[in-house]
């Protein structure tokens, strides 16, 4: 404890200075304000003793300047007096003195003050530490926020704004409230929603939703249905996550006709399926647990599935909004919620969510309020622009003895071979097709002359089968020759297969029943083909497939 | 490529979901997966989202199971078909015998 004495009386400065360094006290002494504040610049004083009468600068000059010198910590001035009219004390006061002592100075009261001032001093220095501390640790929490929120603009904002199909509202600091809302459109139309909520406020509530924003466009980009999202994204948070943070989520898929709904609900209150006038359709409970909970083992994949009108809109809100106080602290509840959707056509969440703030008299603390209208539709993005194909012509043949037809299987093979070649895979499905058909034909007839006749039957289908792996399983010296070759000026494909078969004469009936029979198959393989050709025997089919 | 199904909450649907490819080779795991359809079944989805490969076979196959069921469901939905499979259902006029989605 430092504490400085300013007075120009030598004899009273070596009294206090006694005085004190009696008391362990350091002391230091300046003969005037002047001194007093240049020894201030150099020495960390926490107790000034100050003296009114003095020569260069006088106490009432020097003591606003010690106070300015201290700044926001507390460093008691004290007046040394002899004065003893109120005025003085006034001035004495209104400088910024602390408080008083009275020549000649009373030992134990000037104690008792250096003590309780000293202590003052201290928990001010405390204070101001600590307050400098939550400066510190404010500034570096906004810091993270920011940073945290520029990461997930950019994580949540590469979605797309289906402006025709949803409607939604999220609260500007949502992110920190643990509410999130995803979307995405799978390859084939299909359009999916995921509002969720996790448990907790803060950066802890947002953490969750960066694995979650990717399995979610991951699995939906894939074309997944609602409930291996669910329960990927589960097992990823369970893993996650502590214990008791979770995440009540709900998972709508509309299907690309906007006729069916396929909706995975864990922990979320209900949501609502309504007609454009507002009127309800239908309520859908949580069937299951929210995310995060259960082990994989235990987790329920069941999904709820309905058939809906085109133009139904689906509601969902998270708990936001229904636990909503007005300022007599009465919820907003469910029926609210029903009756403020159908109060109007085609209400949007932003009148949802005015309703709300005026319910609940504008409290600022109620900001998160997320919702989220999906509309019915059906799909009408438009079709891709016709793919880029590879320049370079090819052909391939391959030949299959009858070890090679049992353990083989060409036509995927053969079909995976061909969907790298540069702007055709997007043909896969109809080359797979194709080649199935020739392919089994041959196998299945020119081969293995298997009658087809027999799939017509009850339980054909299985009897067929059991004989068809008993042919293979007996087939010795037979022969079946793949020829594929692409042909990119012509923009075509050429299929020729041939088998060691007998064929089959175009007058008999074999070829008559086997039309019949293969009805379907037949009939595809023209309407994919361009053309289809056999041979005069029959154990060999020419197909042409056009690229446009 | 494989088979997997799937029962709704409420039990009322029977989901089957097909992964790459639909042919003959699974004419025997397809028929087990509707052969425990029960009285609270109404509705089999065929669940084709994954499926990127279909032949005469699988044509068959669902015509198969449509007759094995015939009135014990209220109706047999093809669904998300990829564009190129929905056309093969439709050059053999399956949105006659089934519902399309």
């Amino acid at each position: 404890m430092l504490i400085l004495v300013v007075d120009d009386q030598p004899l009273n400065c070596r009294l206090l200075q006694t005085m004190l360094e009696h008391q362990h006290y350091e002391v230091l002494v300046a003969n005037n304000g002047q001194e007093a504040l240049d020894l201030l610049q150099d020495h960390d004083v926490d107790i000034v003793l100050l003296d009114v009468m003095m020569p260069v600068m006088d106490g009432f000059e020097t003591a606003p300047k010690i106070k300015e010198h201290a700044g926001d910590v507390y460093l008691p001035v004290i007046f040394i007096t002899a004065l003893e009219d109120h005025a003085s004390f006034e001035k004495c006061l209104h400088v910024g003195g602390d408080d008083f002592i009275h020549k000649p100075f009373d030992r134990i009261i000037l104690s008792a003050k250096i003590r309780a001032h000293a202590r003052t001093r201290k928990l001010s220095k405390e204070a101001y530490e600590q307050k400098k501390q939550l400066e510190y640790h404010y500034n570096q929490i906004e810091r993270e926020h920011e940073i945290v929120e520029h990461i997930f603009r950019n994580a949540l904002s590469g979605q797309e704004d289906f402006a025709d199909l949803c409607d939604y509202h999220l609260s500007p600091a949502s992110m920190f409230n643990g509410d999130m809302f995803l979307m995405a459109k799978s390859p084939i139309g299909g359009f999916y929603c995921l509002l969720g909520d996790f448990t907790g406020h803060g950066l802890a509530a947002a953490v969750g939703a960066l694995p979650a924003s990717k399995i979610f466009y991951t699995m939906v980009q894939k074309g997944m249905a609602v409930n291996d999202i669910a329960a990927e994204l589960n097992s990823s948070l369970n893993t996650l996550l502590p214990g008791h943070m979770f995440c009540a989520a709900a998972i709508v898929e509309i299907s690309s006709s906007g006729r069916n709904v396929s909706a995975w609900l864990g922990g979320f209150p209900d949501i609502y399926l309504i007609d454009s006038d507002g009127q309800m359709l239908k309520t859908i409970e949580s069937q299951h647990m929210s995310l995060g909970i259960l082990d994989e083992d235990e987790f329920e994949r069941n999904t709820l599935h309905f058939e809906v009108e085109v133009g139904t809109r689906i509601v969902m809100a998270t708990d936001g909004i229904i636990e909503s106080e007005a300022p007599d602290g009465t919820l907003f509840g469910e029926q609210r919620l029903i009756d403020v959707l159908s109060c109007k056509v085609d209400i949007s969440t932003r009148d949802i969510i005015q309703q709300v703030r005026e319910y609940s008299g504008h409290k600022e603390q109620q900001d998160d309020l997320s919702i989220a209208i999906i509309n019915c539709l059906p799909d009408c993005s438009t079709e891709a622009l016709p793919p880029e194909y590879s320049t370079l012509p090819f052909n391939i043949s391959i030949s299959l003895n009858a070890e090679q037809m049992r353990y083989t299987d060409p036509v995927l093979e053969l079909v995976d071979i061909l969907s790298k070649v540069e702007g055709l895979h997007a043909h896969r499905s109809n080359v797979f097709l194709l080649l199935s058909e020739a392919y089994n034909n041959s196998l299945d007839h020119g081969v293995l002359g298997l009658k087809s006749d027999l799939k017509n039957q009850d339980d054909g289908f299985i009897e067929y089968y059991h004989q068809r792996a008993r042919a293979l399983e007996n087939l010795k010296d037979a022969l079946i020759i793949i020829n594929v070759r692409f042909s990119p000026e012509e923009y075509r494909i050429i299929f020729n297969i041939c088998d060691s078969g007998n064929g089959f004469d175009q007058n008999t009936n074999t070829q008559h029943q086997s039309q019949q029979e293969h009805g379907r198959g037949v009939e595809l393989l023209s309407e994919i083909a361009q053309s289809v050709t056999y041979n005069q025997v029959g154990n060999e089919v020419e197909l042409v497939y056009s690229l446009r | 490529m494989s088979l997997s199904k799937n029962a709704s909450a409420d039990g009322k649907t029977l989901t089957i979901q097909i992964k790459g490819k639909f042919d003959f080779n699974l004419v025997q795991s397809f028929r087990q997966a509707y052969a425990e359809v029960g009285n609270q079944t109404e509705k089999v989805v065929v669940d084709l989202r994954d499926t990127d490969y279909m032949d005469s076979s699988a044509l068959g196959m669902l015509l198969n199971m449509k007759k094995t069921l015939g009135d014990s469901v209220s109706s047999i939905q093809i669904s998300n078909c990829r564009p190129q499979l929905k056309k093969i259902l439709q050059i053999s006029r399956f949105d006659k015998k089934f519902d399309i989605d």
